[in-house]
Parts: C-alpha cells; structure tokens; sequence
C-alpha cells in the first residue's frame, strides 16, 4: 500500500494537534513558551471574523494572515494535510458503511452558513468558533473525552487501591507518571460537555452518507478556505473525469461529485494522482486566473446571510446580564470580548482550579461557550497568568502577573443571613484566611457578644475592603457553609 | 476508712504521680532551641539534641513529613516550611536507614503551584529516596475519631499507615487561632470540608491530634510572619529568627514559639485547650531547654 505524503503530514499534525492538548496545562512554569494556541492562530475563520469584527489586524495572528496567501497559491491544502478533524475524519471513515449523499447539503447552505457568521462578525458578535472545525474538536476533548480519561484511570486506580493497598507501591511510579503527564490533573466535568459531544458526534454521524461530508458540504472554515482556494494556481489536471475511467470520483474524497472537478472543495490530497492506473491525473502548475464564472454565490445569498447575520447579532441579546456574571481576570470590556472571543476552550482547559467554565444561557445566545467565572466551583489563582498567555486572540489580555494581580473579576459581598458570625454567632474566617492580597480584602472586626447560648465570646466579623478585593472568588470557594456560600462575587461597575 | 487503708492509697497515689513525672521528666519536657543562618545546619543540631532522628526512626521505617506547603508563596514569605529545614530532617531519616521519605500536604492554593514556588519540588526532588507527592484523592479514609468535636473525618491514608510522622510546620499569624503553628499543622492531612472545624477550632484540633499523634515535631521559626497571616504575601510582614525547635512534645513546642511572637503561650487558646485535654505541657518552667 502506498502511503501519501498528505496522510503522513496530517498524521504529523494530528499528532501535534493532541500534544499541545495534553501540554495546555500548568507544569511548573509560569510562563508557557510553547505555542499552543497555533491552531487557533492559523486559522482562517479565526482571522476572517476577528478582522470583520474589530476592523484591524492582530500580530498574533500573522500565521492566519500567512495561510491566507498560501491558500491563494496552493489551494485549500489546511483541509487534506493540516486539519485536525479532517484527519481523524479520514482515520476513522473506512469503517462507516456509507448510503446515499444528502442532497439537501448539496445546495448553498454552507455558503449561508458561513456567510450568516462573516456578517454577524460585523454587526460586532463573533459567532464563527461556535462552528469552528478545531474550536468543536477542542472543546470536545476538554470538555467530554479528557475529564472522562481522567476519571476513568483515577477511579479504577483508587479501585485497586482499596483492594490491594500498599502492596501498588511498586507499580505507583508509572501511575504518577501516567497521571501527571497525560491526564488531567483536577477532576472537573463540564456543563456543556453534553452539546460539545453532541456537535462532534453529529459531525462523524454525518459520514454515513459520504465521506467527508462535513468538510465539503457545511464546514464554514473548509468553504472560507475554498473561496480563497479557487484562484489557486497549483490544480488537478485534467479538469474533469475521464470517459475511460472514472475511477477519481471513487477516490476523490471531497471535489468530484459531478463530472467536472470542483475546484473549491479540492483538498489537495493528491490521492487521485497516487491512484490513478493511467498516470494521467496529477497537480500542476497553471497561470494565475481572475476567474469569477461558475462563482458559487449570488446577489441574493448576500442579502439573506446579512440579514441573518444582523438577526443572530441582535435577536439573541441578553436584556440584562447576571450580575454574578463573571469574565476572566483583565476583561474589562464585555462588548470587545464578544467581538474576540473564539470560543475554543483553551482558557478553561489550562485554568488551574477550573475557575472557568463554558457559558451555556447565563448571559443570552451570544455567550454560548464563552468563559465564566464560576467561584463556588473554582477560583482565579492570584499569582496565575495562564488563560491570558493561551488566548488565540487575546480576548484575555495577556498581562505581567503584577497588573493581573490588581485587575478586579468582580467584589466580594458578605450574605449576613447565612455567614456563620452573623448568623450564627460562630467565629469562622476561612474567607479571611485565604484571601490572597497581602494586605487582606477581607478583614476582621472583634466583637464581644453573647452567642445564642448565653455565652460570652470574642466574635471575629468579616467584611471587605471595595479599595482591595479583585473577586478572585476563593472566599466563595471555600466557604465551609454547604450549599450557598455566605460571601458571593458579584460583577460590579468597572472600578 | 482505716488508717492503715487510707495510708496505702496516698501511698499508692504518691507512688504513681512520681512515677508519672519521671515519666515526664525523662520523655516529655525536653525541647531543642537552635540558631544560625545554615538552616540545614541548626536543623540537624536541634535533631542531634534530642538524642538523633534515630531514636524514632528505625532501619526500614518508612518516614512521612509533613511540612506546610498550603500556599502559592515564595520561601522568603513565609507562608510555608522552608524547604531546607524539610530537606535536613528527610536526609536524617534516611541517614537512620528509613527506606522512604514522602513529603506531602493538602495545599490551600492549586498543589502544583504551591510545591513549586515553596521550593520544595527543586529542593527536594534531588534527593534519592525522598518522594514530594500530591495527595490521591482515593487515599482518604474515615476515621473514627470520637472526640469532643470531630465524630469522624477523612484522613490521608499514608499519613496514618507510616512508621513515622514528622509534623514540621511554619510559624505564623492566624487570623483565627492568632498563630498557627504545630497542632494547626494537622489540617493538612484532612479530607473533605475541612473549613467546617473552623467554628470549634480548640477542641477539633485536639481531636485530630489525639488520633493522629506526631512522633516529633518540628517548627520551623527560620523567619516569621507577624501579620497577614497565614498566606501573607508581603515581605514587610515577616521577620528573620534563624531559629528550628524540635520536640516530642506537641503542645510545648507551641508554647515555645509562641514566645517568639512576644506572646505568652496561655494566649493561645488552641494551645492551652490541648494542654488542658493533657496533649502536653504548656509550662516552659517545667521543660528542660536544650539550647545548641
């Protein structure tokens, strides 16, 4: 069997493409020096629809602006060699016995697909990550498939444990290893792990009727890079199939659903030229041609994907959001966040105590899969940049850790009806013990009261300090009252 | 009652409280003060004036030492056991024969930034023989405890099963408990809502201790955090002692670091409730002072 290069590069970047998912973690540093948002920095809708959005360029995304020129020349190669999907979409698709195309994808949908994101991205709401090819994949793996991994080894392990003890020490060194390099190292689950799963599900599902179904026939970025991918100049000859043969329409996996070759959705696999019995098919070079004739689209798929576009930026609007809705550390402007924001999951696979989780409704349509800070779940760790340093579009501001430390998520408020000294007349102060400003945000009143026993006792009242907190939230993390905390973050007007 | 029955009973009972002091006198109330910059140095001295870490630690032992790495802070913060007063007394274990050192605690802040920063994973991880572990979920077990607070609580499975535990806290502010130091330290091996025992601080930690008993103490004193405590964060709260107590006796060795607060031991109610459950003495008078 012969191997083509495309399967070999798209094994590579697969490969890579799990790496930099396993290494989207804290291992010791504070400062993480590989890139491991580079797929998210390359990627086409990314750079589209955060130019469509804010009207500028972006250094970090040089790579993007780089495949935009490389797109042009070779054509819509991401999609065959690079595409972390796409891949695995090709792994797996021999074992999926097919049936007949669907013909109601045959249409323009995916332009109005695509073109309904490009124009919502400029009535200021970036919807495209929702359907990102790298950003569904992401977040299926963080948000279902690696907390699963992880729970499944830990248990079994603690299963064993409790069966045999001590006498795992020997074996325990290759756990820890296993552990602490390729699993998760908290044991979080996600809201949303359930639509994340359902969304790369439907993806595979939909190879039953053909094989790469999703890529040429709905995948936004796979139809943006075909628009660039069209003016091409390094192509598949001959243009259509040959009387005598035909046997390309077989092993083409994406351009040849007709007679003609559809330049668009050729993927540059190059399968065609390794299996041709002939050796006529092969990719050449041609001249550059401004060719605008058999161009997919209309006056009319203009006008209905704007529309759509302004419906979807409008319509799902939060009247008002909740005030317990948080943003990570350094986001200040909920309007820019929205235009930046790619909805990858990168911020809430790296975040140390799972402070970040995927907004599902709390803040309207609009916010689905942003982050939120959810402090009765996890806290912003003080002295830690992370989510900042792995935003593809620095949506997170990056900040040196000494400006982080001082950007306010939001302020503490005591409940008095339940926390303990109020209401309670019991001394507690797991809040104040934890609060991480050195000169404590939350600090102590001395009292002597009668408990509600008679007693006399010395009662230490907490309150907080406006000047100090920054709602990190680990007062409501770990406030030890089950349930409701008695002291709770909430968004308050930027300071 | 007859004479001569009432004779024998405060015989008896003069009897058994000399016995019981010589007991005290012999075991208990000894406590070693050292001071120095070589915090390794001073650690080991004060083991040496206790008559050797191989007076409880045995050829084979496995040793756990369970220092203060609750917070995401810098060694010159002192929030945390420094880590060369851990790595003198884990290379004195294992100088005694002990076949393994683990050296763990149930971090406040994210654990792998908290072994990191404290310094402990550089330090430490050089040393054969000596593991720094992040605590198992799994390895918590309920433990009947039945004491005046705590009915029961999940503890750390390895910090029960171990030949030999060390508890080699920080001395520090409290906000709560004034200063936390050597009864405080047992937080870390707590499973579960462990902020709970916050409304009944005194006699939750006496509980916790009773069933789980430091063969030897160790407080690290090398510098003080006077205020902010006990995360700090702020260079100006702390203060430079250079001094390590060691001692079999846990109450005392609060007693004595209490003092280097300009603090009597008796202010603390945690220490003088521990004292009053008969954990230990109090009383600096009556506890003989090694000082190297």
């Amino acid at each position: 069997m012969k191997i083509s290069p495309a399967r070999i590069s798209q094994l590579i970047f697969f490969v890579i493409f799990i790496y930099l998912f396993i290494v989207t973690d804290y291992r010791g540093k504070d400062e993480i020096n590989l890139a491991i948002n580079s797929f998210f920095r390359a990627d086409l809708l990314v750079v589209v629809s955060h130019f469509l959005s804010t009207f500028s360029f972006n250094i970090l995304l040089l790579p993007g602006y780089l495949m935009i020129l490389t797109t042009v020349f070779l054509g819509r190669f991401f999609c065959g060699w690079i595409c972390p999907l796409g891949s695995f979409l090709d792994f797996i698709t021999i074992r999926i016995k097919k049936v007949a195309p669907l013909n109601f994808l045959k249409g323009k949908l995916k332009y109005y697909i695509l073109f309904t994101l490009l124009f919502a991205s400029v009535f200021n709401i970036n919807f495209a990550g929702i359907l990102d090819p790298i950003a569904i994949f992401i977040r299926f793996l963080t948000f279902l498939f690696y907390p699963i991994l992880g729970y499944t080894v830990k248990s079994s392990w603690g299963y064993l444990y409790s069966l045999m003890g001590e006498k795992l020490e020997t074996i325990e060194g290759i756990y820890s290893f296993i552990k602490l390099n390729l699993l998760p190292f908290r044991d979080t689950f996600y809201p949303l792990a359930f639509l994340s799963a359902l969304m790369f599900i439907f993806i595979i599902f939909l190879e039953r009727y053909e094989k790469r179904n999703w890529c040429k026939n709905l995948c936004p970025l796979g139809t943006l890079l075909g628009l660039f991918g069209r003016f091409s100049v390094f192509k598949r000859v001959p243009l259509r199939l040959c009387k005598d043969c035909k046997d390309c329409k077989d092993i083409c996996p994406t351009a040849f659903d007709v007679e003609i070759l559809n330049e668009e959705n050729c993927i540059q696999c190059m399968d065609c030229r390794l299996k041709c019995k002939f050796k006529r098919a092969g990719f050449k070079i041609t001249g550059f041609k401004w060719q605008l004739k058999n161009f997919s689209f209309d006056k009319r798929l203009f006008i209905y994907s704007s529309l759509s576009g302004f419906f979807f930026s409008k319509i799902f609007k939060a009247g008002q959001q909740n005030t317990k809705f948080l943003r990570p550390p350094g986001v200040v402007d909920e309007k820019d966040f929205l235009k930046k924001c790619v909805r990858c999951g990168e911020c809430m696979k790296i975040c140390l105590k799972n402070a970040l989780y995927p907004a599902f409704m709390e803040g309207g349509l609009y916010s689905l899969y942003t982050p939120i800070l959810i402090p009765r779940k996890g806290y912003c760790e003080y002295n830690c940049t992370l989510c900042g340093q792995v935003c593809p579009t620095k949506a997170i501001p990056e900040l040196p850790v000494e400006v982080k430390k001082k950007k306010v998520i939001g302020i503490a408020h005591f409940d008095k009806n339940h926390c303990l000294p109020y209401a309670k007349k019991k001394n507690c102060i797991v809040c104040e013990e934890h609060c991480p400003v050195p000169d404590k945000a939350i600090k102590i009143r001395e009292k002597t009261e009668k408990d509600y026993n008679g007693k006399d006792i010395i009662l230490l009242e907490p309150y907080v300090d406006d000047k100090l907190c920054i709602g990190c939230g680990i007062c409501e993390y770990v406030c030890p009252l089950e349930g409701k905390a008695g002291i709770e973050v909430f968004r308050e007007a930027v300071k | 009652m007859k004479r001569r029955d009432f004779l024998k009973i405060t015989g008896l009972v003069a009897a058994s409280l000399s016995f019981k002091k010589d007991l005290f006198a012999e075991n208990k109330s000894q406590i070693a003060l050292a001071e120095g910059t070589d915090y390794e140095k001073i650690t080991k001295n004060c083991l040496d004036a206790l008559g050797g870490i191989g007076k409880f630690v045995k050829k084979g032992d496995t040793v756990v030492i369970k220092p203060n790495i609750g917070w995401d802070r810098k060694p010159e913060e002192a929030a945390n056991t420094h880590p060369l007063v851990v790595k003198a007394i884990a290379e004195e274990c294992l100088k005694a024969g002990a076949r393994k050192v683990k050296v763990f605690d149930r971090t406040c802040n994210d654990p792998r930034r908290c072994y990191v920063n404290s310094g402990m994973s550089e330090v430490l991880s050089k040393i054969k023989g000596v593991e720094l572990k992040y605590l198992d979920t799994e390895k918590f077990r309920k433990v009947k405890i039945n004491g005046l607070f705590i009915k029961d609580w999940e503890l750390y499975e390895e910090a029960l099963n171990c030949d030999v535990y060390i508890n080699v806290p920080v001395a520090k502010h409290h906000g709560l408990t004034g200063l936390t130091l050597a009864l405080k330290n047992i937080m870390g091996i707590m499973g579960g809502n462990r902020g709970y025992i916050h409304r009944e601080i005194e006699d939750a930690l006496c509980d916790l201790n009773i069933a789980r008993i430091p063969h030897l103490n160790v407080i690290d004193a090398t510098r003080i955090l006077l205020r902010n405590g006990p995360q700090g964060g702020g260079v100006k709260d702390v203060k430079v002692l250079n001094r390590v107590i060691a001692s079999t006796d846990i109450v005392l060795s609060d007693a004595l670091a209490t003092t280097f607060f300009n603090l009597k031991p008796e202010d603390l109610k945690t220490t003088m409730r521990a004292y009053e459950r008969k954990l230990g003495e109090i009383n600096l008078s009556r506890a003989r002072l090694i000082k190297v």
